[in-house]
């Protein structure tokens, strides 16, 4: 009787630890430290394109960068401390996201003439809300390939487009588009003059398809305008020459294509075995016969 | 020329006893089980196996070349051994063709299985590129495998015709199926020399065939340029470890034939002792291209290669390789040195850690060079950086070599296994001999 007792008390006693233990299971949840969002926000403008914010979302988190992923964030444009909304934006599994402005012109600048767009985190179980904003003016570039003494140059000019000013002193980069990251040309710095421009010469050779290239001038990442960027397509490179294999009898062609060598040595290593194979057949055809 | 009754006796084919019972129940077993895992395969595809990305080549092919390469003991053996006129062959060399045709008929059928499905073996020739090391295997195969049957069977004919009377009355028929296969033999003076030109054709022809078939074999992953197999070295690496794995398994099976068979009058001490030295040469000779297989990466230490002979040497393959290496290679060269280590018994042992050592070996060759891809494995599950194989590749793998023993087990059964004619043949000329000298 006493062992019994003992044995219900023992179970009673096991029981209660296991249901406390599942009721303090939210509070422990909500006890979690959250993580901090890191946002990361630029403007860009292609000038006659796309003009858009670049959103990455991160986290450091066990002494590594994680990257956020499906987090909602809106996009607001922010003007004398009122918020107009613009939208919501999802991030990637990169953590990363894009907002296309539709038409700058729809936002509102302060007293200034500067833009302030912004984007929010509202927070989640698992991390902290958190904002970002970025300022900037609009300014344009305008581009275009001039040859002299048949030479090619890229010339740009760069204007605050509000101000109806050039800009001077300012760096612009001149680069080829590439598959994986531009071929910058030019000088390192290629700072614009008193008239705003900049005049940077093209190396004869560059490769391009049909000689066609890509050249875009950029004011990366500017203080003041963010990035803006001017594209120029011109029949100015070398033409790439496909050496191509295709109508060739190669080891990697079909089987249509087979190598005269191989077609040649293969058939006549089988069909000289079998040959043979066939005559010793016809050896036991004839030993049954004689 | 009279046969004597005693060696008809002998050598005749006789009915299983309760040990050859067991023994073939005991592989039929195996066979059925494979058969199930295979069904299970077909249907369920090859995700029951361990094969994935990156190891896409599992256990199927690493048995693939074990068979193909214990199929070279037709060419080496039967081959080499008569056109240089080693008389001491004749008593093992039906053993070795039976050996081959049974390892060539499980080379084709494994590589089937690897292929998961098999209704579109037609595709391997409909769509057959000649630039491709496949297709030449696709081919050659078969052509081994034609003539190995050839190779065991132009020897036999006389021997079918000898042991059509003798089984008359006892197994009459075995003995018709005897007078079938014996084509009309009479012992003709045409029937005897198309016989003897055919065999000596044979002889010749499967030497390059067999020398083509381990080439292909190898070049089928030479050509690839993967770490480990990129080798100028690999063809004749393979032929050599070919040799090592026929003459193993020759020596094993000829060992419990002659347990089995009672075959001590016949296949003597001294043919062990031979066939020990035959072995040692052939397992010194895959030591030597093996120690150029491993040393010059390791000499000139590039990084893919070093991180290849890393896992061979000190990482998780290191167990298994130099249990190969010292236990299927340097132990029995050791031991074979010394004529006691070339006793039946002995040798029988070091057979079997020969043939053990060149099943795994293959395992070592095929499996750790496809981890080690030239881009990093990355994005995949954890599982698909390590291969060890599944149960069903275990179960039909094991089907598969179940399956070359019960070849080997019929043909023994039901074939003589020590050539009778040419036996009687060596025996009436060393009895002349001794007359004339007497």
């Amino acid at each position: 009787m006493k062992g019994q007792i003992k044995y219900r008390f023992v179970l009673l006693a096991f029981l209660g630890v296991f249901s406390l233990n599942m009721a303090f299971q939210d509070l422990y949840a909500q006890e979690a430290e959250k993580n901090r969002v890191r946002l990361k926000l630029d403007y860009v403008k292609i000038m006659d394109g796309d003009v858009y914010l670049d959103i990455k979302a991160s986290a450091r988190i066990d002494k590594k960068n994680v990257e956020i992923s499906n987090i909602t964030l809106e996009v607001f444009n922010e003007v004398n401390d009122e918020e107009i909304d613009l939208g919501n934006v999802i991030t990637n599994m990169k953590g990363e996201s894009k907002f296309t402005i539709k038409d700058l012109k729809s936002l509102k600048p302060d007293s200034t003439n500067v833009y302030t767009l912004g984007i929010s985190f509202k927070g989640n179980d698992l991390y902290k809300s958190a904002s970002k904003s970025v300022s900037f003016r609009d300014a344009e570039i305008t581009a275009k390939i001039i040859t002299k003494d048949s030479t090619n140059f890229v010339t740009a000019t760069l204007k605050d487009i509000s101000l109806d000013s050039l800009l001077v002193g300012h760096s612009l980069d001149v680069q080829v588009q590439r598959l994986f990251s531009p071929l910058k040309i030019g000088e390192e710095f290629n700072n614009t003059d008193e008239n705003g421009t900049i005049l940077v010469p093209v190396e004869k050779g560059i490769p391009g398809v049909n000689g066609n290239l890509t050249l875009e001038v950029v004011l990366n990442d500017s203080d003041d305008y963010g990035t803006v960027k001017a594209l120029i397509n011109a029949q100015i490179g070398t033409p790439i020459v496909e050496e191509s294999t295709f109508d060739q009898r190669t080891l990697w062609s079909p089987r249509g294509k087979t190598p005269i060598f191989i077609l040649v040595i293969a058939n006549l290593i089988t069909f000289g075995i079998w040959g043979i194979l066939l005559y010793l057949m016809y050896n036991l055809f004839k030993i049954s016969k004689s | 020329m009279k046969i004597s009754d005693q060696l008809i006796k002998d050598l005749a084919p006789k009915k299983f006893g309760k040990r050859g019972v067991i023994w073939t129940i005991f592989l039929s077993v195996i066979i059925v089980l494979g058969i199930i895992a295979y069904i299970d395969q077909l249907i369920k595809g090859q995700e029951v196996t361990n094969m994935r990305d990156y190891a896409l080549w599992g256990i199927y092919i690493s048995n693939f070349v074990f068979f193909v390469a214990t199929s070279f003991v037709g060419s080496v053996t039967v081959a080499i051994l008569r056109l240089t006129k080693n008389s001491w062959r004749t008593p093992l060399v039906r053993i070795a063709e039976i050996i081959s045709v049974a390892a060539i008929i499980m080379a084709g059928i494994t590589i089937m299985i690897d292929m998961a499905r098999p209704d579109r073996l037609l595709n391997l020739f409909i769509h057959a590129r000649l630039q491709s090391p496949i297709t030449w295997d696709v081919v050659i195969i078969p052509t081994y495998i034609v003539i190995s049957l050839l190779l065991l069977y132009f020897p036999l004919i006389p021997d079918l015709a000898i042991l059509k009377g003798p089984l008359e009355k006892t197994q009459p028929r075995l003995s018709k199926l005897y007078g079938k296969m014996a084509l009309k033999w009479n012992g003709s003076k045409a029937q005897k020399a198309l016989q003897e030109k055919s065999i000596r054709i044979i002889a010749i022809m499967i030497i390059p065939v067999g020398l083509l078939l381990q080439t292909i074999d190898a070049w089928l992953f030479s050509t690839t340029y993967r770490i480990g197999w990129d080798s100028t070295n690999f063809a004749p690496y393979f032929i050599s470890g070919a040799f090592v794995a026929g003459v193993g398994a020759l020596v094993v099976v000829i060992f419990l034939v002659r347990w089995f068979k009672k075959l001590e009058n016949y296949i003597t001490d001294s043919h062990f002792d031979k066939l020990g030295k035959f072995l040692v040469l052939a397992c010194l000779t895959y030591l030597y291209f093996n120690v150029n297989e491993y040393f010059i990466p390791f000499f000139t230490a590039k990084k893919g290669e070093m991180a290849h002979l890393d896992m061979l040497f000190t990482g998780s393959y290191a167990p298994l390789f130099w249990l190969v290496i010292i236990g299927g290679l340097v132990l029995p060269i050791l031991v074979l040195l010394f004529k006691k280590g070339r006793r039946p018994k002995s040798m029988f042992v070091i057979g079997i850690l020969v043939v053990l050592g060149s099943w795994w070996k293959r395992f070592i060759i095929v499996t750790p060079t496809l981890l080690h891809p030239f881009l990093p494995i990355q994005g995949v599950p954890e599982s698909w950086r390590h291969y060890f194989p599944s149960t069903h590749e275990w179960l039909i793998t094991g089907a598969t070599l179940a399956m070359a023993f019960l070849i080997i087990t019929v043909l023994v059964r039901y074939l003589p296994v020590i050539p009778i004619q040419r036996t009687a043949d060596e025996q009436q000329m060393l009895q002349s001999s001794k007359n004339s000298k007497s």
